[in-house]
């Protein structure tokens, strides 16, 4: 089965540490936006049936409920299994929940990052602990209760006992779902940027230590084992069941199609990016011209290297076999995965399996 | 021409006094360049030259000049490179003189290299003409620096000339005094010829051209000439001067000094220093003074990307033609590949080999710590010279080591000597003079083991100063010294790169430092790496680095897997620029590491 991914790059702040295509951008751009995203999705010609449709950004709950529908009206095979809708925290009413619900949403995924004041307020993002908390609440009431909770581990300022009191926080409110990713500053950001000047803006001068948000990581894999959130890929833990069905989709080399600013597609055999620029995407949508700026062929052992980072492994191969006395693959069944430390370098193994 | 009207004279000045200048101003005062031809600095002709101030080529300009007292004059202005790294050839063209000016910085006083220079000067009996250069300059204190170079160099300088070179005054009085004070050459223009040879380099269409000066004799076109120290023989092709441009002409005579091609090919057959003699009618000595060139300085040189080897064999190739203090052989290193021991005059010698393979061949360079020669006595009484510590013999054959040792001048103001005697001190020197030459500077003269000056002497010197110190040496024999090998070991396995040959007493210190800087700079690998410092089987430091804990790619965005390819394939390349050793990768930057380690670390 396939799977549709819509961005929606438009953000009400950019965050410290984000180097993606969104940005806040001028609020003329949204309308033309949606509108080219709508006779983009329209002139799409279906190979298959989708059964999910993840909508990502940016800041896609920006979306008016609406506009959420008329684009999925545009996709084909609804009622689908999965309908997720990334949203940051703040400014979710009971009604804008409804409404999504009724536009078709199921799975809401939240930008929380983190429960502590002092880390959030360094990111760049304007929410609390408690304003997460409440709008939780107001998702389930509304019938939206498949929810994701992301969290950074690394973020500046972040200890053992703050991104402890953050899991706390996460085990309090239960999610079926929650994404743990380790903080990759880039220097594309502003935070990445400040470090590399040795700022202080942003909290760059109290990074944790790689080998601390290492520990946080680890720390959190175990936490969210005992709560009965497991680790099914690297950065992605639910509870048995409540996996993401369109993520699943990206690791298990199944086609997706994107539409919008930076989307990504893959049809099985080639990998197409959309322009990662909003200006340009408008600008060659008003010419007619083709949305995408790269296209290339799936790389041969991409099923090694995208496949491993899932929990349940990839069916054993002979040339996988080198990495399991080093400690960084194990057998499980018919497959090998990754160990738990080969987690956590598992780049070192995939760089070898290119 | 009658050699009473002929003066041949070089100037000595310290980096910055203003030596360049005076000598465009004296070719411009003589109309030996119109103002519209003057480019700054005409005499620092290779752009590297230009850039760091300093002179590595000798040059030869004739001025005419018509002097007050109605005679028309010869004056052949012979520059000379002006680092302590050429001290050599300094001398070979003070040689050519009967007379120097001395020029001296209004404000800034004697310097080393200036004294150093001007004994040499006063050592070939050269007549010295004082000028106090920059007299212009608000802080200038020329009564003073009169003072200064009557006590320190006990030179007369109550006529020296007041001058500005950078606003032309005092030009004039120069000249005159060079016409005056200068005496003339004395060579027998009827005397089998002999001319030294002072400078040469390498032409691509005429072959060598040697600058010379006549000392007996004549020198003719067509003329069959022998190099006295080959005996080889060649036909004179081209003669004349430098105006700067070449002015051909068909004799140079005694007192004269030139250029002169001969279809020479390499200028090893033409080395400075040498005699040029009638091939038919040779004369009965050389003139004195010849020595081979002998490097001092060692290193090896690897290119970056190992294909690029044959690029760098030929690169060298081509410098070595215009160089013949350059050596080079092939060397082999476990840790970097193919590669080549080179051997240099000295540091700056060595930074501008490294900077012209860089920039006019576009290769990447490593290059090993430097070091020295030393001369190794075994059990069974054979001599053996050693530069290379991966040549070091086994300790338990060695009799005696003994280390180049160099006599250095240092001239500071008094507020830094604290820390210039402990630096010193730390480099194992030996005082030999401690002198105040007057308003707050001193001369110091010590005993160094040049192996103490190649690693980071200049940088910790300048820091120690804030660079108000000036430095010159010259090699004084050689001493027994307990030195050893010290090497280096990543994870059991030993890197010859890093090996180096240290004083028995700092092998415990720079063992330290140095595995402290390759734990900063090796990148952490996929399993715990000792590091090790050892002499023998000895291990003398130890580090850790410690297995890498993370590196994974933990963010999605909407199914970008090529984002992720990529990041990886970059990861991939970084290790591919790395070098191999065992199992263990290791930068680039970690083999500069020995370069840094001469004495503390306290920048860390």
């Amino acid at each position: 089965m396939s799977g549709v991914y819509i961005s929606h790059p438009f953000c009400n702040q950019k965050c410290t540490f984000c180097n993606f295509a969104s940005d806040v951008l001028p609020a003329a751009w949204e309308p033309r936006y949606v509108a080219e995203l709508e006779a983009e999705i329209a002139a799409h010609k279906w190979e298959w049936t989708p059964d999910t449709v993840y909508f990502g950004g940016g800041t896609p709950n920006r979306l008016d409920p609406d506009a959420l529908r008329r684009l999925l009206d545009l996709v084909p095979g609804g009622p689908w299994r999965e309908v997720t809708l990334e949203a940051a925290p703040g400014n979710i009413t009971p009604a804008r929940a409804r409404a999504w619900r009724t536009a078709g949403i199921t799975r809401v995924s939240l930008g929380v990052q983190s429960f502590d004041a002092q880390e959030l307020r360094h990111t760049g993002r304007k929410h609390t602990a408690e304003v997460v908390a409440r709008e939780i609440e107001v998702l389930r009431d509304a019938g939206l209760g498949n929810i994701n909770i992301d969290l950074i581990a690394g973020l500046a300022y972040q200890a053992a006992d703050s991104w402890r009191r953050s899991l706390e926080h996460c085990a309090r409110i239960a999610p079926p779902h929650v994404s743990v990713y380790i903080l990759e500053v880039d220097e594309d950001s502003r935070l990445g940027r400040e470090i590399l000047v040795q700022g202080a803006r942003y909290g760059a001068a109290h990074m944790p230590s790689g080998d601390e948000a290492a520990d946080f990581y680890e720390c959190a894999v175990d936490f969210l084992a005992d709560i009965g959130i497991r680790r099914y890929e690297i950065s992605n833990f639910a509870r048995p069941g409540c996996e993401s069905l369109h993520n699943l989709k990206y690791w298990r080399l199944e086609p997706y199609v994107g539409f919008g600013v930076d989307a990504h597609s893959f049809d099985g055999r080639m990998r197409t990016q959309n322009t990662d620029s909003v200006e340009d995407y408008l600008a060659r949508s008003s010419r007619g011209e083709p949305l995408w700026i790269e296209q290339a062929e799936r790389a041969a052992n991409e099923h090694l290297w995208v496949g491993l980072r899932l929990m349940e492994g990839v069916p054993r191969e002979p040339r996988l076999d080198r990495f399991i006395p080093l400690g960084l693959l194990e057998p499980v069944g018919a497959n090998v995965r990754l160990t738990r430390r080969g987690v956590l370098v598992s780049n070192e193994v995939f760089a070898q399996l290119l | 021409m009658d050699p009473a009207f002929i003066r041949n004279f070089s100037i000595i000045a310290h980096i910055d006094h203003g030596k360049s200048t005076l000598a465009d101003r004296l070719l411009e005062y003589t109309g030996a360049l119109s103002e519209r031809e003057m480019m700054a600095q005409v005499l620092d002709s290779m752009d590297l030259e230009r850039e760091r101030g300093i002179t590595i080529k000798a040059h030869a300009v004739r001025l005419d000049y018509k002097a007050d007292d109605g005679n028309q004059y010869q004056l052949n202005l012979i520059d000379t490179p002006g680092h302590v790294d050429f001290s050599y050839e300094v001398s070979r063209s003070l040689q050519a003189c009967e007379g120097a000016l001395l020029v001296v910085d209004a404000s800034q006083g004697v310097e080393a290299q200036t004294l150093a220079n001007t004994y040499l000067a006063l050592h070939h009996n050269l007549e010295i003409v004082p000028v106090i250069n920059k007299i212009d300059l608000p802080s200038a204190d020329p009564d003073r620096i009169r003072e200064q170079i009557e006590t320190v160099i006990g030179l007369d300088a109550s006529g020296a000339v007041l001058a500005s070179a950078k606003n032309g005054i005092g030009v004039r009085e120069i000249l005159e005094s060079v016409v005056h004070l200068v005496p003339p050459p004395k060579g027998d223009p009827e005397a089998p010829l002999r001319a030294l040879i002072f400078d040469s380099w390498f032409d691509p269409y005429r072959g060598v051209i040697i600058l010379l000066r006549v000392v007996d004799g004549r020198i003719r076109m067509g003329q069959k000439i022998r190099l006295w120290s080959n005996g080889r023989a060649y036909e004179v092709e081209g003669l004349g001067y430098q105006s700067p441009k070449p002015v051909p002409l068909d004799e140079l005579s005694a007192g004269e000094a030139g250029y002169m091609h001969a279809n020479i090919k390499t200028v090893s057959d033409a080395q400075v220093g040498d005699t040029i003699t009638d091939d038919r009618k040779p004369a009965a000595t050389p003139l004195p003074g010849f020595e081979q060139i002998k490097a001092m300085v060692f290193a090896g040189l690897y290119p970056v990307e190992s294909h690029e080897h044959g690029m760098l064999r030929e690169a060298l190739e081509k410098l070595r033609l215009n160089d013949s203090a350059l050596s080079f052989e092939p060397e082999n290193s476990v840790a970097l590949g193919f590669g080549f021991r080179c051997g240099f005059l000295g540091l700056l010698h060595m930074e501008i080999v490294q900077e012209r393979l860089e920039r006019e061949f576009n290769i990447d360079l490593i290059t090993t710590a430097p070091g020295v020669r030393y001369k190794v006595t075994l059990r069974g009484g054979e001599v053996v010279e050693v530069d290379n510590p991966t040549r070091f013999p086994n300790p338990a054959d060695i009799e005696t080591i003994e280390e180049p040792i160099i006599e250095a001048t240092v001239i500071t103001r008094e507020e830094y000597l604290g820390e210039i005697l402990k630096l010193l001190e730390e480099k194992r020197g030996t005082q030999k003079k401690f002198e105040y030459i007057g308003t707050g500077r001193v001369l110091l003269a010590y005993e160094l083991p040049l192996n103490e000056i190649v690693l980071d002497f200049y940088d910790r010197l300048k820091s120690a100063s804030r660079g108000y110190a000036s430095l010159d040496y010259h090699l004084a024999g050689h001493r027994v010294s307990p030195m050893v090998k010290l090497d280096v070991l990543v994870a059991g396995d030993p890197v010859d790169a890093l090996s180096m040959i240290v004083h028995r007493e700092f092998a415990y210190d720079r063992g330290k430092v140095l595995i402290e800087r390759l734990r900063k700079l090796i990148p952490r690998q996929m399993f715990e790496v000792a590091l090790q410092a050892a002499i023998g089987s000895k291990v003398i430091a130890r580090e850790t680095i410690p297995a890498i804990r993370k590196n994974v790619l933990a963010k999605c965005y909407g199914g970008d897997i090529t984002r992720k390819r990529k990041l990886l394939e970059k990861q991939k390349e970084g290790k591919r620029r790395m070098k191999r050793v065992g199992s263990v990768e290791i930068p680039q930057e970690a083999f500069l590491a020995v370069l840094q380690v001469g004495g503390s670390d306290s920048e860390d």
